[in-house]
């Protein structure tokens, strides 16, 4: 009551600190690795954690994304992000690109543009959004769209890594471009504890991939 | 997509050895032009290049046996064109190309060629699985070895299509060209020289099937209506349907290249796979069956191996 101001500043800033630490110390770690029905890594695979605790769900800014269009494809080729982000998408390529989607969770088209002209796009919508280019067919993107801001991508050992996660409870579940299935019959519930990674593993049945040739034959009507 | 018959029909050979080829003239213009393509493929231009090596086992549609010449056949060329959209529907391509074959025995029937091409094209909405419809007109010059073949090949095409799914891609397409080349002198008094001016009409209708990821299966079927020439040694049967004749040096001394209205019914079918995204090696099988007037009728085998690069 009586004590100086400077003092009460002092132990606020103390006991925020100290609550930033035991934040830091409650946060948990999830481990996923992601195999096909034969048995090999799959790439690309987004892992979503969603906390069943409301609290849990940190509202974070989201974090400006770019999406990048190189040797007419787009890099990356799944990109995750937490629903509310911007994404950005420059042309480093020396031909102009048309980028789309038809997809529910957004349809946006960006009219044929160079290098970084096209203003960024908001995806406010969970889900899955498919881009396109409509010049160069064989073009082809995904972004998911994730409803939690905790998520990570699959690399090519088909591994991925999700940490600082407040300890709770969790639905965690797995999203893959070509997966058979729906993305709920993977989903799992795990309690994540501070200190105690959870290791998890699931085997999806991978569709073969029949991307539009980009060079189809030289009389192909294709393109352009 | 089939070739076109009249292409091989009216080839021929030059008994002389001319020092600058058309052949090497074309390999030296590519080998200038693909010093140029880093630069090129930079702009807003987008560059394809294809190499094909098949054979055909009757480069002269000839009908009797004895006058049966089969040859294969290198063939390079390089295309480059530019895209304008023009609204939101449509889009006009702009581009030109250079091509050239080499025969292995029939050296009179290597050729260069030069042309250049316009097209537009419509889309029924975006994104690669919307109909689509393409008119286009073209222009080049074809030059032989053998100079009585030179001729200036005009093409209107009218094509259209959709890719169905991730795995078929449908389209058809009809074509007129006229072969312009100079008249021959003439072998029989009273009868044309022009023998190797031709034109015709042709329908085709293709498929792709796509494997997997990188292979898919290519079919054609081609229906087509007009000149051939067929070259042979002199008989009744056919230089009484002829509408021009013509000596034909290329295939030998008694040879003669005649002007008939045939239709030609064929199809062609093909694997072909990606070994990188901008790679393609194709090879396939053509077969054409040409029934010609007075019942000279011929037919071809054509097996090939393909390569193509878009950049």
């Amino acid at each position: 009551m009586g004590l100086p101001l400077l003092v009460k500043v002092f132990a606020a800033g103390i006991g925020m600190a100290m609550m930033i630490g035991a934040e830091t110390a409650a946060a948990a770690a999830l481990n996923a690795s992601v195999m096909d029905q034969h048995g090999k890594p799959v790439a690309d695979t987004v892992v979503s954690a969603t906390p069943l605790d409301p609290k849990n769900a940190l509202r974070a800014k989201p974090p400006a994304v770019v999406i990048d269009q190189v040797d007419k494809q787009f890099v990356a080729y799944v990109t995750p992000i937490y629903v509310g982000s911007r994404v950005r998408f420059p042309n480093n390529d020396n031909v102009r690109h048309q980028v789309y989607s038809f997809s529910p969770a957004k349809r946006f088209d960006l009219p044929l543009y160079a290098g970084t002209d096209a203003p960024p796009v908001l995806f406010d919508k969970p889900g899955v959004v498919v881009l396109g280019c409509n010049i160069h067919d064989w073009m082809i993107g995904y972004i998911y769209v994730s409803e939690t801001p905790f998520f990570a991508k699959t690399v090519s050992a088909g591994t991925a890594s999700l940490e600082d996660l407040p300890s709770g409870d969790y639905l965690v579940k797995i999203w893959h471009p070509r997966m058979n299935g729906t993305e709920e019959a993977t989903s799992r519930r795990v309690t994540l504890t501070a200190g105690t990674p959870v290791n998890l593993e699931w085997q999806l049945t991978v569709k073969p991939t029949f991307r539009i040739p980009r060079v189809s034959g030289a009389a192909s009507p294709g393109y352009p | 997509m089939l070739t076109a018959t009249p292409a091989a029909a009216d080839i021929g050979l030059s008994p002389r050895r001319i020092p600058l080829s058309a052949a090497t003239l074309t390999a030296v213009l590519s080998a200038t032009l693909l010093a140029c393509l880093p630069d090129l493929a930079r702009s807003d231009w987008t560059l394809g290049t294809d190499a094909l090596l098949r054979h055909d086992n009757n480069v002269g549609n000839a009908g009797n046996y004895d006058d049966i010449v089969g040859d294969t056949i290198v063939a390079a060329r390089l295309s480059i064109f530019q895209l304008f959209p023009v609204g939101e529907d449509y889009s006009l391509s702009v581009g030109g190309e250079l091509s050239g074959e080499s025969y292995d025995r029939l050296k009179g029937l290597n050729n260069a060629s030069l042309g250049g091409a316009l097209a537009v094209k419509r889309k029924w909405g975006l994104g690669a699985y919307v109909p689509w419809a393409r008119i286009g007109v073209s222009l080049a010059r074809t030059d032989y070895n053998d100079d009585n073949r030179n001729a200036t090949v005009y093409r209107t095409t009218l094509s259209a299509g959709e890719r169905l799914d991730d795995r078929w891609n449908l389209w058809g397409e009809y074509a007129y060209e006229r072969r312009a080349a100079s008249s021959q002198p003439e072998v029989v008094p009273g009868i044309s020289g022009d023998a190797y001016s031709q034109t015709s009409q042709k329908l085709t209708g293709n498929a792709e099937y796509a494997l997997n990821e990188r292979t898919f299966l290519a079919f054609g079927v081609l229906l087509r209506y007009g000149d051939v020439v067929s070259t042979a040694e002199p008989s009744l049967g056919i230089f009484t349907v002829s509408r021009a004749v013509a000596a034909d040096p290329a295939f030998g001394p008694d040879d003669y290249a005649y002007k008939l209205t045939g239709t030609t019914l064929g199809f062609k079918v093909g694997i072909n796979y990606s070994p990188t995204p901008h790679n393609l090696v194709g090879f396939g099988f053509e077969r054409l069956d040409t029934h010609a007037d007075g019942g000279n009728s011929y037919t071809k085998s054509i097996p090939e191996i393909s390569w193509d690069y878009r950049f």
